[in-house]
């Protein structure tokens, strides 16, 4: 096969193009020809292309189906199946063919050899194909088309039914398209309707949310409301947030009565809120009630206890109580009447126990144990209830909230305090009027006991000492519950009591000094100097019993403690007075009684000695130095009077008595020596005297006087009388110098005997100084 | 509003207390008992101080391993003239702190005395510690302190040395007595519940009462070695070396 052609292909139709294609030999104009450019390009067009191929298979079948005897032509046929069966290709062959068939019968001839070559063993059906190719594909195709139309004819006749039901599909179609139409038209209300509606539920849920927030906000849950009135449920924490939620909906309905005057809603609410606020506060009143009725009774229920302070505490929840409580005094008031209530029987009972009883193991001891010891039985008792103030001071304090962080726990209980009405704050009178109930009925316990003891004292050093204590005690209440509280006021009474008792004893003391006076010495009596020592125990126990501290002393509170009548300066003088004045009228006017009944008995010494006995009894105490400034006063005049009895003592033992006596009586005209007393004969006698008495021990020793017991008034009374003796004696001279007095030899008179007239000699003698009077 | 002020849990800690503890301060006048005092509850020295008249009282709440006590404290005046008076308070005390002067040798030979009054008076299980105060005045110092720890071994009660000028080793004597009176209660020796002990039992003890009906001292036991050795350790601080605990 060496064909020109590079692509073997059996197909006749398309060799023949091939060989057209492929034969420039042919005459030029037939170039031009456009069928032979359609057999160029169909020549060029090659049959490798799916289609050609599909075509020249379809011719092969059209034969091969028919030539089943030729076996193997068939198979030559058929593999060289030209151009495939599609009618339109079929078609434009066919037209080609038509355009040409008799130019091309040559040209289809000249193709001959190849065809031929093609063709290896050319049979009938070939032969046959190639004449009756034109008219079998005509019939093909006529039947085909037959078929065709048959088919079309059914579909047209199917597309009429069709396009009957499309027709009444489109009536049904607009019919419902109307209908739609018109419900549309309907539902736009409706929807209107329901978009109005969903607004309005819109609206509805805000408002309800707001109206939610409301009522949270300005009303109570019903668990509140339970929390705040039950009566089941004891106050606790969810109360308590409640009432603070209940009095918030009241501050804020402030909100609600606005500007334009009251709403119903805020009307309403506060009227709420006021009545669960009530039963609130109702309740809290009912619960301190029932607590502080428990809590008073201390651990007096569980265990006899003589502590007055045992268990006392304040619960949180307690304190909160009380706190809210406060903004209805009336309530808490009353609530802390019911606890002064218990407290007071819980304390007495205490009290009555811890003095006749003790501890249940009998330790401590009962107080009254020691009533023997009257100092120790009042100062156990008192301490008791000191402690016992502390006790209820610290547990109301904690029960008002005072706590550690507040300034006045931090002061000491029993320092001072100051208790001023409206100058110490509210919390502060709360508690000082309940501690002082809560206390107060320990009064009558303790003022009984203590009356009997201070009533039964005759020994005044006790009764002073006890009237000390009980002063003491009474200035300590005073300082820690205030001066009006019961407690300070009784024992204000009862030191007052006791004072008197104190000053009853030894005023009856002081009389009972008058009654034997039946000695004849010249110191004082034994029963001054008892009485006198009981004084000394008095001023030494006033003195280390005093409460101002000496380092530290403020006339204001001396001026206080005066205008109290209790313990001070005016009680030590009246003191004083109460104790000297007796003594002294033994000293002074049952002296004089004395005297008369004993002519000899020297009266005079011995009342000095009882005089300075007494200053001696004062001497160390320098708050009585008022009351020694009156005996000093009496001592002068004493001494004065001695002076003058001494000094004419004197006079008359050294024999110049008369002389003396005449020159202070004298007429002023008479010349001395004329009269009797002072002749020069009597005279010259009585110098004599005193001279001898010069040289006697009594001018530097007096008997009497040694008699008196301050030996420093001794040598003074003694030389004041020997001054004045003295005077006389130069007085003497004087006179008996001086011309009108008629002396013939004065100087021989006087210069005759010691002291010759010289009065500095007569000073020497007496260790008088020279200065004389 | 702060919920806390009645919540009983929060609160517990400051509020309540499982003993109450009467405790009563003895000794010389000037010793310095008063300022002891003030320093334990005020953590402050007392300036001026003047002679106490007859008593004063104030309180503090310690802790001591889990427990709380709530000390009562009667501070007494030292002064002669005011004994018969401050003698009434020693009634029923559990504690003693018996104070003197390590600069006043007086104060320091009139023990004798004190000790004496307060065993006769106070609960017969007293405890009591002996303060030597005002170490901080060294070169003033007339009582050694071997002297008056070798005293309070003899006379069987505890000693330590204070200065209530720096606060050195204040709280010591307040919580060595109240360890002391706590193990009594443990070992059964001191029943808080009879009167006249000086001891009783706060509302938290008693709700733990009422709750299990007996007392469990368990945590103390537990904390007895662990507080101890706390204490000392305090009593060793650095510039107090003459202040033991013994
Ligand atoms: N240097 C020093 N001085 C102290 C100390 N403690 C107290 N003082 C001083 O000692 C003096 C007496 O102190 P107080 O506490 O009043 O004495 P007191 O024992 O309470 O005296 P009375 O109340 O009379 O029994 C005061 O001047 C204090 O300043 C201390 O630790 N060191
Ligand atoms: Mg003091």
């Amino acid at each position: 096969m060496s064909s020109p052609a590079p692509r073997p292909s059996t197909s006749p139709l398309a060799s023949r193009r091939l060989v057209s294609g492929v034969s420039p030999s042919h005459s030029p104009s037939q170039a031009r020809n456009p069928v032979s450019l359609r057999l160029y390009k169909v020549l060029g067009a090659g049959f490798e292309d799916e289609a050609t191929k599909e075509a020249l298979r379809t011719v092969s079948e059209l034969y091969g189906a028919s030539n089943a005897a030729g076996s193997k032509t068939t198979n030559v046929n058929g593999n060289a199946k030209p151009i495939a069966g599609s009618s339109e290709d079929s078609d434009e062959l066919d037209s080609d063919e038509d355009e040409r068939s008799d130019t091309d019968e040559d040209e289809k001839l000249s193709l001959g050899p190849y065809l031929s070559r093609q063709v290896v063993a050319p049979t009938g059906a070939a032969a046959r194909a190639r004449k009756n190719l034109r008219r079998d594909i005509d019939l093909k195709l006529a039947s085909s088309s037959r078929k065709f139309l048959k088919a079309l004819g059914e579909v047209d006749q199917k597309l009429d039914a069709l396009q009957e039901h499309i027709t009444s599909m489109r009536t049904q179609c607009d019919e419902a398209h109307e209908q739609l139409q018109t419900t549309n038209e309907a539902c736009k209300s409706l929807l209107d309707q329901a978009g109005n509606l969903r607004q309005e539920r819109d609206m509805i849920a805000t408002q309800q949310t707001i109206l939610n927030l409301f009522l949270s906000r300005f009303t109570l849950s019903s668990e509140e409301v339970t929390a705040l009135t039950s009566r089941d449920v004891p106050p606790g924490k969810l109360f308590f947030t409640s009432m603070d939620k209940a009095t918030k909906v009241r501050e804020d309905c402030r909100v609600l009565m606005g500007v334009d005057g009251p709403t119903k809603a805020g009307l309403d609410i506060i009227a709420a809120t006021f009545a669960n606020l009530e039963q609130a506060y109702e309740k809290i009143f009912r619960y301190l009630v029932s607590e502080f009725q428990t809590i008073g009774r201390g651990n007096r229920d569980r265990e006899r206890s003589v502590d007055p302070d045992a268990n006392l505490e304040a619960s949180p929840i307690l304190k909160e109580a009380v706190r809210r409580l406060r903004s209805r005094p009336e309530l808490l008031s009353e609530a802390l009447g019911a606890l002064s209530q218990t407290r007071q029987s819980t304390l007495l009972a205490t009290f009555l126990d811890a003095l006749t009883r003790g501890g249940p193991s009998g330790l401590p001891r009962p107080i009254e144990l020691h009533a023997h010891d009257p100092l120790r039985y009042i100062g156990d008792m008192l301490a008791w209830v000191h402690q016992a103030i502390a006790a209820e001071r610290e547990f109301m304090e904690s029960l008002f909230g005072l706590g550690r962080e507040g300034e006045s726990s931090r002061r000491m209980i029993g320092s001072v305090r100051r208790f001023e009405k409206g100058k110490m704050g509210e919390t502060e009178e709360w508690i000082g009027e309940v501690v002082d109930r809560n206390v107060g009925k320990l009064c009558g316990p303790l003022r009984v006991r203590v009356q009997q003891t201070v009533r039964s004292q005759e020994r005044p050093i006790l009764a002073f000492k006890i009237a000390n204590l009980l002063h003491f005690y009474a200035l300590t209440m005073r300082r820690t519950i205030g001066e009006d509280a019961a407690l300070s006021q009784a024992l204000g009474e009862l030191s007052e009591m006791s004072y008197k008792v104190f000053f009853d004893a030894i005023e009856a003391q002081g009389r009972a000094l008058l009654r034997d006076l039946d000695d004849s010495a010249l110191s004082p009596p034994a029963t001054v100097e008892e009485h006198m020592q009981t004084l000394r125990e008095i001023l030494s126990v006033y003195e280390s019993s005093r409460l101002d501290d000496p380092s530290d002393t403020q006339p204001e509170e001396d001026g206080k403690a005066e205008t109290s009548g209790g313990q001070s300066h005016f009680g030590v003088e009246r003191i004083l007075e109460i104790m000297i004045n007796p003594a002294l009228e033994v000293c002074l006017t049952a002296a004089e009684d004395k005297k008369r009944s004993r002519p000899t008995w020297d009266k005079s010494v011995f009342v000095l000695n009882c005089l300075t006995y007494l200053q001696g009894v004062l001497e160390p105490y320098p708050f009585a130095s008022a009351e020694k400034e009156r005996l000093d006063a009496l001592v002068e005049e004493r001494v004065n009077d001695l002076v003058n009895e001494h000094y004419l003592d004197i006079l008359r033992d050294a024999g110049l008595d008369s002389a003396v006596a005449v020159l202070e009586t004298k007429a002023p005209g008479d010349p001395l020596s004329r009269i009797e007393a002072t002749q020069p004969n009597e005279l010259s006698l009585a110098l004599q005297k005193f001279s001898n008495w010069l040289s006697g021990l009594e001018v530097v020793h007096s008997p009497r006087l040694s008699r008196l017991t301050v030996q420093r008034l001794h040598s003074r009374i003694h030389q004041a009388a020997l001054t004045r003796v003295a005077n006389a004696y130069r007085k003497l001279c004087e006179e008996v110098r001086k011309p009108e007095n008629k002396y013939e030899a004065a100087s021989t008179l006087l210069g005759g005997q010691r002291p010759f007239g010289q009065i500095h000699l007569l000073n020497q003698i007496f260790g008088l100084g020279d200065e004389g009077e | 509003m702060a919920f806390n002020d009645y919540d009983a849990d929060a609160t517990e800690l400051l509020e309540t207390y499982d003993f109450l503890m009467k405790y009563i301060i003895i000794g010389e006048a000037g010793t310095g008992k008063s300022c002891l005092l003030h320093q334990f509850t005020h953590n402050s020295f007392k300036d001026h101080s003047q002679h106490t008249i007859g008593v004063e009282f104030s309180s503090r709440t310690v802790k001591l391993g889990e427990k709380k006590i709530k000390l009562q404290l009667w501070d007494t005046a030292g002064q002669e003239r005011f004994r018969s008076v401050t003698r009434s308070y020693y009634r029923g005390a559990a504690g003693a702190i018996l104070v003197y002067d390590i600069t006043n040798r007086q104060s320091f030979t009139n023990l004798g005395r004190w000790l004496a009054d307060a065993r006769a008076l106070a609960s017969p299980n007293l405890v009591v510690v002996l303060v030597g105060n005002k170490s901080d005045r060294e070169d003033d110092r007339e009582v050694e302190w071997a002297e008056a720890s070798r005293w309070a071994a003899e006379n069987d009660v505890h000693f330590l040395e204070t200065s209530s000028l720096t606060g050195d080793n204040v709280e010591a004597p307040f919580l060595l007595c109240a360890r002391s009176i706590l193990l009594a209660i443990e070992s059964g020796s001191l029943d808080p519940d009879k009167a006249g002990s000086g001891v009783s039992y706060g509302d938290r003890a008693l709700r733990r009462v009422n709750s299990s009906s007996r007392l469990s001292f368990g945590s103390l036991s537990g904390r007895r070695r662990k507080g101890s050795s706390k204490l000392r350790l305090k009593d060793y601080v650095p510039g107090t070396a003459n202040s033991k605990c013994c």
